[in-house]
């Protein structure tokens, strides 16, 4: 019984609202306006650019701090694994940073 | 012929595509396969089988446009098909990456008494989450802001500003995968460094990997927008971007709290400290008196 409600629920919200005109409906949407839509690509256009700005503050703030050094750590066991070579030698493709 | 046909149903013709994929996928995995185990032609194999299934991709959906934009086959009926296969593809794309962010959550909330029985495992050097781990969660979200403005302004009519909206999704995208870069360049283990290494990069890995497909389905809308392929009615193709790419910037929260913030060490430091443990360092002290 659940299962036919949620199949039938989801049935309809596929084929877009049942009742709508389907020469102008479209599935997934609630039949906005085209007024409606511009506002709302109005909010989601600030939005966007409030974003961008946070993350450009963001990304000067991160890149003026340097990198981060690291000490070697100790040869665990658990670290740097090998337990067989790699089709194209002995060490992994991007451990080029390991031999300095 | 579209004239003569009574049902809304879309009869495809037959098509070389499906049995050359297929093959593709054969010779990838047996080159694959041959490659790891070091046989001779492997490599070639791998990369013949890999362009198949590059090359299958680009002229099914070059396919797939002609009869949706040209042709005119994708009715109202005809759009439910990929709009029921592409959430099923995402439904399992959710479980595939939860799969590996749990393969992390489950080796941190009990750490093993092989990595030091803490997490992250002893001499695991690890990257500050409040800096570019962050800083790479909200760019992707910003990025969603930007594709939802593209899809209001498509239904709006405004064809310019959904191009522009998508050139915004596209350009975060790809700052997003440099600071990614970055990050993975920066960041002291390897994915053979322990189990931490191990899930810390085939988690972010595959999620970063997914940011690229979306980066590219988005790219592709947008060029497909400029081209005015995308109408108000229908415009199945960028829905489907939409959606993987609003997947992958909330997937993207999942690492960023189960790994990133779980797995920061110092939380009151800035900037990763390497743990060389108190033994170690008390040892080293003795071997210098």
């Amino acid at each position: 019984m659940a299962s036919a409600i949620v199949r039938s629920t989801l049935r309809t919200a596929l084929r877009g609202g049942a009742r709508v005109n389907p020469a102008s409906s479209r599935s997934f949407s609630a039949g906005a306006s085209v007024e409606e839509e511009a506002r709302e690509a109005a909010k989601w256009e600030k939005i966007t650019y409030v974003g961008i700005v946070a993350c450009s503050v963001l990304a000067f703030v991160n890149l003026s701090k340097g990198h981060p050094h690291f000490e070697e750590p100790p040869a665990y066991p658990y670290m740097h694994i090998r337990n067989k070579e790699f089709p194209w030698g002995p060490d992994g493709l991007f451990e080029v940073k390991e031999h300095h | 012929m579209i004239e003569s046909q009574r049902h809304s149903y879309h009869l495809v013709d037959p098509s070389p595509w499906p049995i050359s994929g297929s093959l593709g996928a054969l010779a990838t995995t047996v080159g694959g396969v041959m490659y790891m185990h070091s046989f001779q032609g492997g490599a070639t194999l791998l990369s013949l089988g890999l362009i198949f299934i590059l090359y299958t991709m680009f002229v099914w959906w070059r396919d797939v446009l002609r009869e949706s934009t040209l042709e005119g086959h994708h009715t109202k009926v005809v759009q439910l098909g990929p709009r029921y296969g592409f959430i099923l593809f995402i439904v399992s794309e959710v479980m595939f990456l939860f799969a590996l962010f749990r393969a992390s959550s489950h080796s941190s909330l009990a750490p093993t008494v092989e990595i030091g029985g803490i997490w992250p495992p002893k001499g695991i050097a690890v990257l500050d989450p409040r800096e570019i781990p962050f800083l790479n969660t909200l760019i992707p979200l910003s990025s969603g802001a930007a594709v939802t403005w593209a899809h209001h302004a498509i239904l709006a009519g405004k064809e310019k500003r959904a191009v522009y909206a998508l050139v915004a999704t596209v350009s975060l995208a790809l700052v997003f995968t440099a600071f990614q870069g970055m990050e993975y360049y920066q960041a002291p283990p390897t994915i053979s460094d322990s189990i931490y290494g191990s899930t810390f990069f085939l988690a972010t890995g595959f999620h970063g990997f997914h940011v690229i497909i979306g980066t590219l389905f988005s790219i592709i809308c947008g060029i497909r927008q400029y081209l005015g392929h995308l109408t108000k009615e229908h415009h199945v193709g960028f829905e489907a971007a939409a959606w993987y790419w609003h997947f992958v910037d909330v997937v993207r929260l999942f690492p960023f709290v189960s790994i990133y913030w779980w797995g920061d060490r110092f939380p009151q430091s800035a900037g990763g400290l390497v743990d060389v443990g108190p033994q170690t360092k008390r040892r080293a002290d003795q071997s210098k008196e």
